[in-house]
């Protein structure tokens, strides 16, 4: 039985005990408070390098708007459309048409894939440049650079850009993967289900709205 | 009629068998993925060999159990024709449409653009720089919650308990700006205003 039906039989008030309050499925409680200790996580992250960022006046502001911050805006755009054919594919789940949210699906992992494929070379390109997890390789073309123009740099510009931007990656990869276990297994699921894989997916995309700002457009070059 | 089951029609040994061919498959992917990222240059003949080998690999390998299942007339990830009973009983209740969640899209790509922009005519003062970002970011959040996410169709309940996770959140930030504000200060001796764009005066 569904669970609008079951708590149709409980107790009319909420707070009386054994109902369910949320009105939602013990699945999709789950999830969402997945996704709470996430945000706490990716707050805890974000902080601390805001704090950092912040409190120096030689942090290194490298990305110059054009190619760096149009490229990772064409990632943005990717993630944002992902997130709506994701609610398509959830609308369509709700209305039973199988085919076409497996289809919505398989759209929302195209853009899930083209995303991380794109960020890897991003990051492909920055480790070309010399960007390291803690400061620079010695003599790259970040190295010169950044040693005239942020002598006393702190080293964490590399640090909290790939441990930021590489856990959310991790996210998106593995989303991809989980969206794909639901598209193969539509034919099985419940609604719910769907709806699930859907409320993970919109998260990501939530999380890379802080991370882009935060991360991108507050390292983009003053002088260029 | 419904589609008979893996285990219906298989015999242990032969799902066992079929399973050791699905991981060889994936593996010689991965090895194309990993050649993929660490060949440097991904054009050239030895990695193009590498490449078609490992695919050609792994489509033998996956073939064998795909076209025995398709012999024996299972298809595991066909979508059934009626209605699987668990969904059936489902009542679900969706609102919203194309056209809303359209302009949900439109949305956030407008706040979007209007973050690249003001990155693009550079804002000097990290300040306000961030103050705006954050705004933005936080309109852009709320709408992916609310419509994307559904938490606006949610009983009143669930919201009240999701919502002030992302309160505390924003509080413990502007709980230690002030900090690095200070720390900067310390740093430099000069206002802050003039120090936040990373250049030496």
């Amino acid at each position: 039985m569904s669970t609008e039906a079951r708590v149709g039989n409980l107790a009319a008030n909420d707070w009386d005990g054994g109902a369910f309050p949320y009105r939602v499925g013990h699945r999709k409680l789950g999830m969402w408070l997945f996704i709470v200790s996430d945000a706490m996580t990716f707050s805890a992250m974000l902080i601390g390098y805001s704090y950092a960022r912040a409190a120096s006046d030689q942090w290194p502001t490298p990305f110059p708007f054009n190619p760096s911050i149009i490229f990772s805006t064409v990632m943005t755009l990717f993630l944002l459309a992902s997130s709506f054919t994701m609610v398509m594919a959830v609308r369509a789940s709700a209305a039973n048409r199988l085919k076409a949210a497996r289809r919505w699906i398989g759209a929302t992992m195209l853009g899930g894939t083209v995303f991380i494929v794109l960020h890897s070379i991003e990051w492909s390109h920055l480790l070309g440049e010399g960007l390291r997890p803690f400061g620079v390789s010695a003599g790259s073309t970040f190295a010169k650079e950044w040693a005239e123009r942020w002598p006393q740099a702190p080293p964490l510009f590399g640090a909290s850009f790939f441990a930021i931007t590489g856990l959310h990656m991790f996210h998106v990869f593995t989303g991809v993967i989980y969206l794909g276990v639901v598209a193969l297994r539509i034919g099985k699921t419940r609604h719910e289900d769907v709806e699930i894989s859907g409320l993970y997916w919109h998260f990501v995309d939530l999380v890379w709205m802080f991370v882009f700002p935060l991360i991108y457009l507050m390292s983009v070059d003053m002088t260029k | 009629m419904a589609q008979p089951s893996i285990r219906d029609v298989f015999q242990k040994s032969d799902l066992i068998l079929m399973g050791v061919c699905v991981v060889l498959a994936a593996g010689f992917l991965l090895l194309t993925a990993k050649n993929a990222a660490s060949a440097g240059n991904f054009l050239t003949i030895d990695s193009l060999f590498f490449t078609a080998v490992c695919l050609l690999l792994a489509l033998t390998f996956i073939a064998v159990p795909a076209l025995t299942m398709r012999a024996r007339g299972v298809h595991p990830f066909a979508v059934p024709e009626e209605l699987p009973p668990a969904r059936a009983a489902e009542h679900v209740h969706f609102e919203g449409g194309t056209r809303l969640f359209g302009n949900v899209l439109l949305g956030l790509l407008g706040l979007t653009v209007v973050e690249v922009v003001l990155a693009y005519i550079k804002i000097h003062d990290l300040r306000i720089f961030l103050t705006i970002l954050m705004g933005l970011s936080l309109v852009k959040a709320a709408l992916i919650v609310a419509y994307f996410m559904h938490l606006k169709f949610e009983r009143l309940s669930l919201v009240v308990t999701l919502v002030p996770t992302l309160v505390v959140c924003i509080c413990l930030l502007f709980i230690v700006f002030p900090d690095s504000f200070r720390t900067l200060k310390q740093r430099t001796n000069r206002p802050t205003a003039a120090a936040t764009t990373g250049e030496p005066e």
